[in-house]
């Protein structure tokens, strides 16, 4: 591998050529050797390739943090192990139904905002998915005969369906669909923008309001692109039909470099589970300080080694890692250095002891047994 | 941003007031994100305020696995974006002073910005405009300086006794960001 990576000026250059590579020569099988290529759809096609790049340098770019690596690298690990596997596949099951298709963490956070980002999140994804499968020709619908249409799948007949069968009204409209469930979120999201008083506070409009724009730019002339032909009669279709292909194009290349590279990073929420800790808000490791469970020894290792790699010494005099005490001793170690008022950190905070040995402790308690054994030791002097 | 924050953790009453007036902030959801705790219960009460110190080279940042934590251009370390946190933790043990708090609900960590809406403004935190006893204060840099000079003189801090050389260390901590 490194071999092959010196032939490239960087890490991002190769994986972007291997990109390029592999669509085009999916497009090449996808298109019967470009034989059917649909030239109305050049626009999109030359913008979903300047997409894929774009994901690709983000995505290496993101991978070199040291953190990022540190995490992928655990998770790798952990996918090879075999004892592991029961694990793995549970971690990688959840995230992806809590995680991805139901979102419920978003939902935590509110329903409105939970119905806005799902619609959005489904009609980008649906859309995404329909628009690269026909630009790069991937699949296309064949008549064979007067009541059959046939899904063409990277030129391998699939599917057969009735014209107006439900399956076939679903691929059709899949777009009308997906377009409707964005508008609907987009909707909401923008109202909620305009009417949350503390989100004006921190938004900022290039990074969280730009995105919303072009996508319903993008939704709206899309839907008008339906209406026009089903309603209007094919009215201003062509100049509509640019209208739309200069949103999208504006959408694709913007897509790997703002808010909306989350989708792709997103997937990594499963290492927590398979990597970290396994069921939330249980802890297996105890903290240096007060003993008290507060993380999992493979977390705290991949914070060190993070905090290792990027010339970080937090250890304290006694050669500990800070990392290896839960929050609240390590905000105590903090305070008790500023006050110069060093404690010894590996001990557990004890009462002070204030039984001299002669005074009872009050409330007619005992006296530990050992006492009263020297005393009557010393009686029978 | 010409202040500074200024902690002087003795001066702290227990009040909680900073708290109270965290969890007041707008998008904070009614969780505070400071701390006030005891410096060692069994002996006494005395309390301590504590927040996020914005630091030059942020660990918390630097061991986020989704690259979820952002720095202004003043410095100031903002809480996690919501879109890219993937809710690993991995900052709250990172960091070197316990600082992140973790919403396990929402899958999301959350942290002291020093009210980066007021602050970038010159306005003080919420915590620093409520703390009774000047526990927390946001100040000017050479007020801050002055009283930092004044504390070496005072020699506060009982059996011990600053030299020339390190008398810095026995002033309490300012923080935060300031352009002079
Ligand atoms: S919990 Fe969120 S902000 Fe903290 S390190 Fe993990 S991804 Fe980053
Ligand atoms: S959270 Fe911790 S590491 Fe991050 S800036 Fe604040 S004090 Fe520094």
């Amino acid at each position: 591998m490194s071999q092959l990576e010196k032939s490239f000026y960087s890490k991002a250059s190769m994986y972007s050529f291997v990109v390029v590579t592999v669509l085009f020569f999916l497009m090449w099988v996808g298109t019967g050797q470009f034989s059917h290529m649909d030239w109305m759809l050049f626009g999109y096609m030359v913008s979903s390739f300047i997409f894929f790049i774009g994901i690709t340098v983000r995505l290496t770019s993101w991978l070199m943090r040291p953190a990022t690596n540190e995490v992928i690298k655990r998770s790798i690990r952990n996918m090879k192990t075999k004892k592991r596997q029961k694990r793995n596949w549970r971690a990688i099951t959840k995230t992806l139904i809590d995680n991805i298709i139901l979102q419920k963490f978003i939902f935590k956070r509110g329903l409105y905002r939970g119905v806005q980002h799902w619609l959005i999140a489904w009609g980008c994804i649906g859309s995404l998915a329909i628009t690269f499968g026909l630009t790069f020709g991937w699949m296309h619908f064949k008549l064979i005969d007067a009541t059959t249409y046939q899904m063409v799948v990277f030129g391998i007949p699939t599917l057969e369906m009735a014209p107006d069968g439900f399956l076939a009204q679903m691929f059709f409209e899949g777009l009308n669909i997906t377009a409707s469930m964005l508008l609907i979120g987009l909707a909401m999201a923008i109202t909620r923008r305009i009417k949350n008083h503390d989100l004006q506070v921190t938004q900022r409009a290039e990074f969280d309001l730009f995105p919303l724009y072009i996508l319903l730019a993008v939704t709206l002339t899309g839907l008008f692109l339906t209406v026009s032909y089903k309603l209007l009669g094919g009215w201003m279709h062509p100049q509509l039909a640019l209208i739309h292909q200069i949103t999208v194009v504006v959408f694709l290349i913007y897509f790997p470099f703002g808010k909306l590279f989350h989708l792709p990073i997103r997937p990594m929420a499963m290492s927590v589970p398979m990597n970290y800790q396994e069921t939330p808000e249980v802890d297996t490791k105890t903290c240096l300080g007060c003993d008290e469970l507060y993380s999992n020894d493979e977390q705290i290792a991949d914070v060190k080694a993070m905090l290792g790699a990027q010339a970080f010494d937090l250890t304290n005099e006694d050669g500990d890692w800070l990392a290896e005490y839960c929050p609240a001793c390590r905000r105590k170690l903090r305070v008790m250095s500023q006050l110069n008022l060093p404690k010894k950190t590996n001990s557990k905070p004890t009462p002070i002891e204030t039984n001299n040995g002669i005074h009872m402790p009050g409330f007619g308690r005992k006296r530990s047994e050992e006492f009263y054994q020297s005393a009557e030791a010393k009686e029978e002097f | 941003m010409n202040k500074v924050m200024y902690l002087e953790f003795e001066r702290c009453i227990g009040c909680r007031a900073c708290q109270a007036a965290c969890r007041e902030c707008g998008g904070h959801d009614a969780k505070e994100r400071n701390y006030v705790e005891y410096v060692n219960f069994f002996e006494n009460r005395q309390t301590y305020p504590m927040m996020c110190m914005q630091c030059k080279d942020p660990a918390c940042a630097k061991v986020c696995p989704a690259n979820a934590i952002q720095i202004t251009e003043e410095g100031v370390v903002l809480s996690a974006m919501e879109d890219k946190c993937i809710g690993c933790r991995n900052c709250t043990f990172g960091c070197p002073f316990g600082i992140p708090k973790f919403d396990f609900e929402e899958n999301k960590m959350y942290k002291c910005d020093m009210c980066y809406d007021r602050t970038k403004h010159d306005i003080s935190p919420m915590c620093a405009s409520v703390c009774p006893s000047d526990a927390i204060r946001f100040i000017d840099h050479d007020e801050m300086m002055d009283l930092r000079r004044r504390r070496t003189q005072m020699n506060l801090i009982e059996g011990k006794k600053p030299s020339e050389n390190d008398k810095w260390e026995y002033v309490p901590e300012f923080f935060g960001v300031y352009s002079d």
